[in-house]
C-alpha cells in the first residue's frame, strides 16, 4: 500500500469552519441574502422545528437518521463525539446541540441505549473482492454526489476545476469518514441511504454495489485493492445499566422527536407560545436545543414565525420542496436554480447533443409536461429517459409522495385541445420517407436513431401531454434554452405541407396517436438488427466460433448473406444445424464472462443426425476462405483428407459438396439433416458428392 | 477511428502518471470503456475497435498484431509513432476467445480455446484466409474458466501451450491436459509436459531459451508462482492431475499429493513436484500474474536487460525479476516496478525499438485500472532509476547490486536493511497466509569498492522461504532513497560455500 495512489481527498472549496451553521442549501442559494417568510419556513421544516413544535409546512418531514441500526453502522466512538457536540463532528449538521456542557458521559451512555435498540443486521457484507479508489474518484465526481457534496481537489474535470467564488452554496460536508465508518458500512450507506435515512434529504443514486465500494475506498483513502485488508467495523457491546442512564437522557432531550422508532415512544409536541425567543435567541436558556444559527437564518425563522398561517400557494409548496430536497442543484425551475457555475462542469454527457446532452431538464411546467403516471414513475426510479446524462437522477422514497400532485396543481393551465390524430400520418411524420424525420436524432425503443442519440421517442405517447407536446414542438428552444432541436412548425405553421394539409395540430396529434397506439416503426430505419450484437451477414458470408447447444463447444458458424447458416462441428467434423432468416446474437460469446451455450437466432432450425463412425477417426484440420468468404471445412477420415463446403443454394435451400480422392477411399458415412428435402445435385458423382437440401 | 480520438488524448492527461520508478514514461496508444463494471453480467464495450488485448507479437513489416478476446485479429501499422496516427486492420476474425499469438514464418499462430490455430493470408490481400488447426487435443467441457493461452517459442523452437483449469458450470477437469501445458507436436498434436498449474496465464522464454509460466494464486496456489516448464514436472494445483494417467502423460506423482502443510514439507514428500522459480508474495506483488516478458539486451529499455517483467491484473501493475541459477536450478528475486495502468495488465511484449507495449483488459474481474481494456506503451526516457537492480542468493546472505553507486555511509548502516523469511501453506484452500515468519539478523554489511554492490551477511537463512528483505535506510551518491526499497527473493536453494 505504500505504493500506493496515496492521495487525501480535499475538497476544492475550504469547508473548514466555513458552514458553522446549520447546512440548507436551498436557504443558503434562495433565501440567504433577503431572509423572508418562505425562506424561514423552509429552516422550521429542514432544522426540526415542526417536530417539536408541530405545524404545518406543507414540506416532506425532516427526519434525522435511524437510530435503532446506527451502531451497527458508525463507530460508538464517533456516534459518542457527535452526540456530545454535533457540529464539532460535523460542520454544518442540522442537528442541535442538546447535552449540556457537550457531557460525554451523557453521551456515552445514550450510544450504549442505541446499541440496545440494534437489530441484527439481517444482511451481512459480502466479502468485498476488490476497491478501486480512483474509479470511485470518477463515479463520485460524475454520478451526482458533487451536487450537494464538494468537488474534490484531485480530481479535475474536463472543463478544469471551477474557482471557490463560482459556488453559489456550501457543500453538504462529511464528518471525519474514517472515524465513523469502514468501507462496508460507508458503501451499504451510499448504496441506498434512504434505509438509514428515510427522509430522502441523502437521496438514492442507483449504482452497483462495487460502485459504492469504489466512492467508499476513495472518501476513506484506501489506495490499493485489497478490500479484505480494510478495517472492520469494531463491534459494539451495550452495557445495560448505561443504557438505562442513555435511555433517560434520550427521553429527556426529545431526541425521538427527530429520529422517530418503533422501540421509542412517540413525543409530546411543544406548542409555541411566541415567535421570538426559545430555541432561535441568540443564547437560548439552558436546556434548549441549540443551533449555531446564522443572522439570516434567524431572520427568516422569525419572519416566518410571525405568522406561520399565511396561506401558501401549491406553488410555493412545490418551490418550498425542491428547495428542501435541493432538486433545484440539478433542475431549473421559472428561472431559479439549475446546476451553479461551479458544478456545471461537473455534469458530463454525450458533447452531440450541446448542453441537453450534459444538463438534467428544467422542471418548468413539469406538471403539465410530464403524464400524472410517468412524473410518478420517474420520481420512484422506474425511467431514466436521458441514459447519455452522467449525472444520475436519484430517488427520494417517501418525500417525493406529494410532489407530483403538487406540481400538477401548480403547473395546470387551460390547455388547447388537440384534434384526433391519424396514426398512419404519425408514423409517416416521425420517420424519414417524406415525414419531417423525427427519427433521425431520436431512437424508437430499441432501435438507434440514424444520426445523434437524443431521446427515445417510442415511450412519448405514455410520457408527455398532448398539449405541452404541442406547445414544444412550435418552439422548443423556448422550453429547452439550448436545445438543437428545430422546430418543424414554427411560429405553429408546419413545414410539411404533403401530410394532412400542413394541418399543425392534427399533425402534431398525429405523432402523438401514433406513438401512443401505433403498431410497428416509423418509417425509414434500415433493416438491421433488432439486438444490439446481432450478426448480419451483409456481402460476405460471417464466420465464428462459439458453444452452441447441439452443437458442442466446436462449433463454427457460417452466416449467409442469402438468409440461411450453418453451424458446423468442428470436433466430430460434421454439420450439425442449419436455419434460416435472423443468424446469431454475438453478445454472448464476445462479452459474457460465463461463455453460455448459445442458439440460433433465426428459426426453421433442423439438425442433423451423426454420421456413422466408420471409415476411420475424423480430425478437424481447419478451413480456407475462398475469395468470396465462403469457407471450406477440412478434416481427414482414417488419414484421407476431405474438403466440405455449403452455400446457400435453390429455393432457399442449401447446397453441400463432400470431395476427396475416390482413390484412398471408397465411400464415405454421411448423414442428412432430418426434415429437409434432399436432394443429390445432377452433377454429384463419387469422390464429389453434392447434396441440394430444401425446407418443405 | 475519429470518435475515439478525443478519449485517447484526454486519457494522456492523467496516462502519464506512471507510479513508482522514475525514467519510464507512458504512452496510450488506445483505451476504451465500458458504461458498466468490469464484473458486470451484462458488460458491453464502449465505442470503437473492443481492443481487449489477448496477445501481442510484430510482424516481418513491423506492424504489430493484436488479437482481442472477442475473436480478432488487427494489424495496427504505426505503433511506436503518435498515437494519433496509428491506423487498424482487421486481419482475422470469428476465432473463439484467442488468449495468445504469436508470429510464425509467414502465419500468425493463436490459441484459441479448442485449439491453436494457423492464419495466413495466401492472397496478399492484408486478410487472413487460411484458418487451420495447429494443434489440439485437450478438453474443452464448456466451462467458462477453459481457457488455453500461448503458444511461446523457447529456445529449442518447441511452441509451449498452457490450459487453465475448468471452473464453473460444465467443469471437468478430470478430462484431457485441463492444468497442463505442452508444446505443439506432429500432426497438430499437443505434447503434454507438465502438470499442476491453475491459472497459467502467460508464457515466456528468457535469453537461454528457457521457457518461464506465470500462474495466479487460488486453490493450492499460495501466491502468484513463476514456473521453470519442463518435461515431467508438477507444480503446485492437483485438480488437473487425473490426465498423467493418459498414455501421453510424461508425468506420474510417486506419492499422494499433501494437504495442509507447509510449502517446504509438501515439497519434501512430493518427489515430483518443483518449487516455482519466483514467488511474487500476494498483495505486496499485486494479485493475479498474467504474462512474462524478457528485456532483451541492447540497454534500450534501461539497466534491466534479461530480467523478466511481469505483468499483473488486479493493481494494473508490472512488476520486475532477477533470476540466477543456483545448481542449476532458476530462483530469484521479484521487484516492484511500474503501476497506474489504465486497465489490467493482460500481455506484454518489447517491441524493436526497446519500448514495452502492455495490452489491457479488465473485463469479468476487478482491476485498480479505470478503463476498461486497451494498450499502452512504456518508454524508457534516459533516466536510470535509482534500484536494486540484482539481488543474488550468497552461501550467507545476499549481494545487491544497485543500478548506480549507493552512498557507502547508509549503504554499510546494518539498520538500512531489513530481512525477514517466511513460506505458505500448502492446502487446497484458496491462497495462503503467510506462515512461520522470522525476522533475519544481519550481521554484516560490506560495499565493494565502486560502490554499486552490497553483501549482506544474515544468519538463518531458511531454504524454500520467500526472503522479503525492505532496503529503505539506503541512499544514493547523491542521497535520495530507492524508490522501491523492498525485494521479495525466493531462496530455493542456499548456495554452497565454494570452499
Amino acid at each position: 500500500m505504500r505504493r500506493g495512489l496515496g492521495f487525501g481527498i480535499a475538497a476544492l472549496l475550504s469547508v473548514v469552519g466555513a458552514h458553522a451553521e446549520p447546512w440548507v442549501a436551498g436557504f443558503e442559494r434562495f433565501h440567504a441574502a433577503a431572509p423572508d417568510a418562505a425562506g424561514g419556513r423552509l429552516l422550521y421544516n429542514e432544522l426540526g422545528c415542526i417536530n417539536c413544535h408541530g405545524g404545518d409546512t406543507g414540506l416532506p418531514p425532516r427526519r434525522g437518521p435511524d437510530l435503532t441500526t446506527v451502531t451497527t453502522r458508525a463507530r460508538a466512538a464517533w456516534l459518542q463525539a457527535a452526540i456530545a457536540d454535533p457540529a464539532r463532528q460535523r460542520s454544518g449538521t442540522t442537528m442541535p446541540d442538546l447535552l449540556t456542557d457537550h457531557d460525554a458521559a451523557a453521551a456515552a451512555a445514550v450510544v450504549h441505549y442505541l446499541g440496545t435498540l440494534a437489530r441484527k443486521n439481517p444482511a451481512p457484507p459480502k466479502k468485498i473482492a476488490h476497491l478501486n479508489a480512483e474509479l470511485g474518484k470518477i463515479v463520485y465526481h460524475t454520478k451526482g454526489c458533487v451536487a450537494c457534496h464538494a468537488p474534490q481537489a484531485n480530481y479535475t474535470p474536463p472543463e478544469g476545476r471551477p474557482a471557490a467564488q463560482e459556488f453559489s452554496y456550501g457543500p453538504a460536508t462529511f464528518p471525519a469518514l474514517a472515524e465513523k465508518y469502514v468501507v462496508t458500512t460507508l458503501a451499504a450507506f451510499i448504496r441506498d441511504p434512504l434505509t438509514a435515512r428515510p427522509d430522502g434529504r441523502m437521496p438514492r443514486i442507483e449504482m452497483e454495489d462495487q460502485e459504492a465500494l469504489d466512492i467508499s475506498a476513495y472518501l476513506l483513502g484506501i489506495a490499493g485493492s485489497d478490500g479484505e485488508g480494510a478495517p472492520k467495523l469494531p463491534p459494539f457491546t451495550a452495557s445495560l445499566a448505561l443504557a438505562q442512564r442513555g435511555q433517560e437522557i434520550f427521553n429527556a432531550a426529545r431526541c425521538a422527536a427527530c429520529h422517530p422508532s418503533p422501540s421509542t415512544p412517540a413525543v409530546p409536541l411543544v406548542p409555541l407560545q411566541r415567535p421570538t425567543g426559545g430555541c432561535i435567541d441568540e443564547t437560548p436558556t439552558a436546556g434548549l436545543p441549540r443551533y449555531a444559527l446564522s443572522s439570516t437564518q434567524r431572520a427568516a425563522l422569525r419572519a416566518y414565525l410571525a405568522d406561520r398561517t399565511a396561506p401558501v400557494t401549491p406553488a410555493q409548496t412545490v418551490q418550498g420542496t425542491l428547495a428542501a430536497l435541493n432538486c433545484l442543484a440539478c433542475h431549473e425551475r421559472d428561472g431559479q436554480g439549475g446546476p451553479d457555475s461551479a458544478r456545471k462542469s461537473y455534469f458530463l454527457g454525450d458533447h452531440n447533443l450541446g448542453d441537453t446532452g450534459r444538463f438534467p431538464p428544467p422542471l418548468t411546467g413539469i406538471g403539465r409536461k410530464l403524464q400524472p403516471e410517468w412524473l410518478a414513475q420517474t420520481l420512484a426510479g422506474k425511467n431514466r429517459e436521458r441514459p447519455y446524462l452522467k449525472t444520475q437522477m436519484p430517488l427520494y422514497g417517501a418525500a417525493v409522495t406529494q410532489l407530483p400532485a403538487l406540481l400538477a396543481a401548480s403547473d395546470a393551465r387551460h390547455e388547447t385541445t388537440l384534434p384526433a390524430g391519424d396514426v398512419a400520418a404519425g408514423r409517416k411524420l416521425l420517420g424519414t420517407l417524406g415525414g419531417v424525420g423525427c427519427i433521425t436524432c431520436h431512437p424508437w425503443g430499441e432501435r438507434p436513431s440514424l444520426g445523434i442519440h437524443a431521446l427515445d421517442l417510442a415511450n412519448l405517447g405514455r410520457r408527455l401531454q398532448p398539449g405541452w407536446l404541442r406547445d414544444y414542438l412550435i418552439n422548443p428552444a423556448a422550453h429547452r434554452p439550448g436545445t438543437l432541436m428545430p422546430s418543424f412548425w414554427p411560429e405553429g405553421k408546419a413545414a410539411n405541407r404533403e401530410i394532412l394539409g400542413g394541418d399543425t395540430d392534427r399533425q402534431i396529434a398525429s405523432i402523438f396517436a401514433f406513438a401512443r397506439d401505433g403498431q410497428g416503426l416509423p418509417e425509414g430505419f434500415p433493416a438491421t438488427s433488432a439486438r444490439e450484437f446481432e450478426l448480419i451477414p451483409g456481402s460476405r458470408p460471417i464466420v465464428l466460433r462459439t458453444f452452441m447447444a447441439d452443437v458442442g463447444t466446436h462449433a463454427i458458424l457460417v452466416g449467409f448473406p442469402a438468409g440461411v447458416h450453418l453451424a458446423y462441428d468442428g470436433r466430430d467434423c460434421r454439420p450439425a444445424l442449419t436455419w434460416k432468416g435472423r443468424f446469431f446474437d454475438a453478445y454472448g460469446t464476445w462479452f459474457s464472462r460465463f461463455a453460455p451455450f448459445e442458439k440460433p437466432l433465426g428459426e426453421s432450425v433442423v439438425a442433423w443426425t451423426a454420421p456413422s463412425a466408420a471409415g476411420g477417426t475424423r480430425k478437424f484440420e481447419g478451413y480456407r476462405l475462398d475469395a468470396a468468404g465462403v469457407p471450406t471445412f477440412l478434416f481427414s477420415v482414417g488419414g484421407v483428407p476431405v474438403a466440405e463446403h455449403f452455400e446457400p443454394g435453390e429455393n432457399g435451400g442449401l447446397r453441400r459438396t463432400l470431395a476427396w480422392n475416390l482413390e484412398s477411399m471408397r465411400s464415405l458415412p454421411l448423414a442428412h439433416p432430418r426434415g429437409l428435402t434432399v436432394q443429390e445435385s445432377p452433377a454429384s458423382t463419387p469422390g464429389k458428392l453434392e447434396f441440394i437440401y430444401t425446407w418443405p | 477511428m475519429k470518435r475515439l480520438l478525443p478519449l485517447a488524448v484526454a486519457l494522456l492527461a492523467t496516462g502519464l502518471r506512471l507510479i513508482a520508478t522514475e525514467g519510464y514514461d507512458l504512452q496510450t496508444i488506445l483505451t476504451g470503456n465500458s458504461a458498466t463494471s468490469s464484473r458486470h453480467a451484462q458488460w458491453k464495450p464502449g465505442d470503437g475497435l473492443t481492443l481487449e488485448v489477448s496477445g501481442l507479437d510484430f510482424m516481418p513489416d513491423g506492424k504489430l498484431a493484436v488479437a482481442i478476446r472477442k475473436g480478432e485479429v488487427w494489424l495496427l501499422d504505426g505503433v511506436l509513432g503518435p498515437p494519433d496516427q496509428v491506423r487498424y486492420a482487421l486481419f482475422a476474425s470469428g476465432l473463439h476467445e484467442p488468449l495468445g499469438l504469436l508470429r510464425d514464418g509467414d502465419s500468425l499462430l493463436v490459441t484459441q480455446r479448442t485449439e491453436v490455430t494457423r492464419l495466413r493470408d495466401t492472397n496478399g490481400d492484408g486478410v487472413a484466409d487460411e484458418y487451420l488447426n495447429a494443434a489440439h487435443g485437450w478438453n474443452i467441457s464448456g466451462a467458462y474458466h477453459g481457457y488455453a493461452y500461448g503458444p511461446k517459442r523457447d529456445g529449442q523452437g518447441n511452441l509451449w501451450v498452457a490450459l487453465n483449469l475448468d471452473m464453473g458450470e460444465r467443469t471437468n477437469n478430470q478430462a484431457a491436459w485441463r492444468g497442463w501445458s505442452g508444446i505443439m507436436g506432429p500432426g497438430s498434436s499437443f505434447l503434454p509436459m507438465a502438470a499442476g498449474t491453475r491459472s497459467p496465464c502467460g508464457l515466456g522464454a528468457n535469453a537461454a531459451g528457457d521457457m518461464f509460466c506465470v500462474d495466479q494464486q487460488g486453490t493450492w496456489i499460495p501466491s502468484t508462482p513463476i514456473y521453470h516448464l519442463r518435461k515431467g514436472a508438477f507444480f503446485l494445483n492437483p485438480e488437473g492431475i487425473a490426465s498423467q494417467e493418459r498414455p501421453e502423460s510424461p508425468l506420474k506423482l510417486s506419492a499422494p499429493v499433501p494437504n495442509k502443510v507447509p510449502y517446504p514439507e509438501a515439497l519434501r514428500t512430493l518427489p515430483e513436484m518443483v518449487p516455482p522459480a519466483v514467488w511474487l508474495p500476494y498483495h505486496k506483488m499485486g494479485r493475479s500474474g498474467t504474462d512474462l516478458a524478457v528485456c532483451p539486451e541492447g540497454g534500450k529499455f534501461g539497466p534491466f536487460a534479461g530480467q523478466f517483467f511481469v505483468g499483473e491484473f488486479t493493481d494494473a501493475k508490472v512488476s520486475r525479476v532477477f533470476m540466477e541459477k543456483i545448481d542449476g536450478e532458476y530462483q530469484g528475486a521479484a521487484f516492484p516496478f511500474l503501476s497506474g495502468f489504465a486497465s489490467g495488465v493482460v500481455r506484454l511484449l518489447f517491441a524493436p525499438d526497446g519500448s514495452l507495449l502492455v495490452g489491457m483488459s479488465s473485463r469479468g474481474w476487478s482491476s485498480l485500472g479505470t478503463r476498461a481494456y486497451g494498450l499502452q506503451r512504456v518508454r524508457w526516457n534516459g533516466i536510470v532509476p535509482f534500484a536494486i537492480q540484482e539481488m543474488r542468493a550468497l552461501p550467507d546472505g545476499f549481494e545487491l547490486v544497485f543500478t548506480s553507486g549507493v552512498d557507502a555511509t547508509t549503504a554499510r548502516t546494518v539498520a538500512a536493511y531489513s530481512l525477514k523469511s517466511y513460506t505458505y501453506l500448502y492446502s487446497s484452500a484458496y491462497g495462503s497466509a503467510e506462515i512461520d515468519a522470522r525476522p533475519l539478523p544481519i550481521t554484516r554489511v560490506t560495499v565493494s569498492a565502486d560502490r554499486r554492490r552490497v553483501r549482506l551477511q544474515v544468519a538463518g537463512l531458511r531454504a524454500h522461504y520467500v526472503h522479503e528483505l525492505r532496503a529503505d535506510g539506503v541512499r544514493s551518491a547523491n542521497g535520495t532513497p530507492l524508490a522501491e526499497p523492498d525485494a521479495y527473493y525466493t531462496l530455493n536453494r542456499i548456495p554452497r560455500s565454494a570452499e
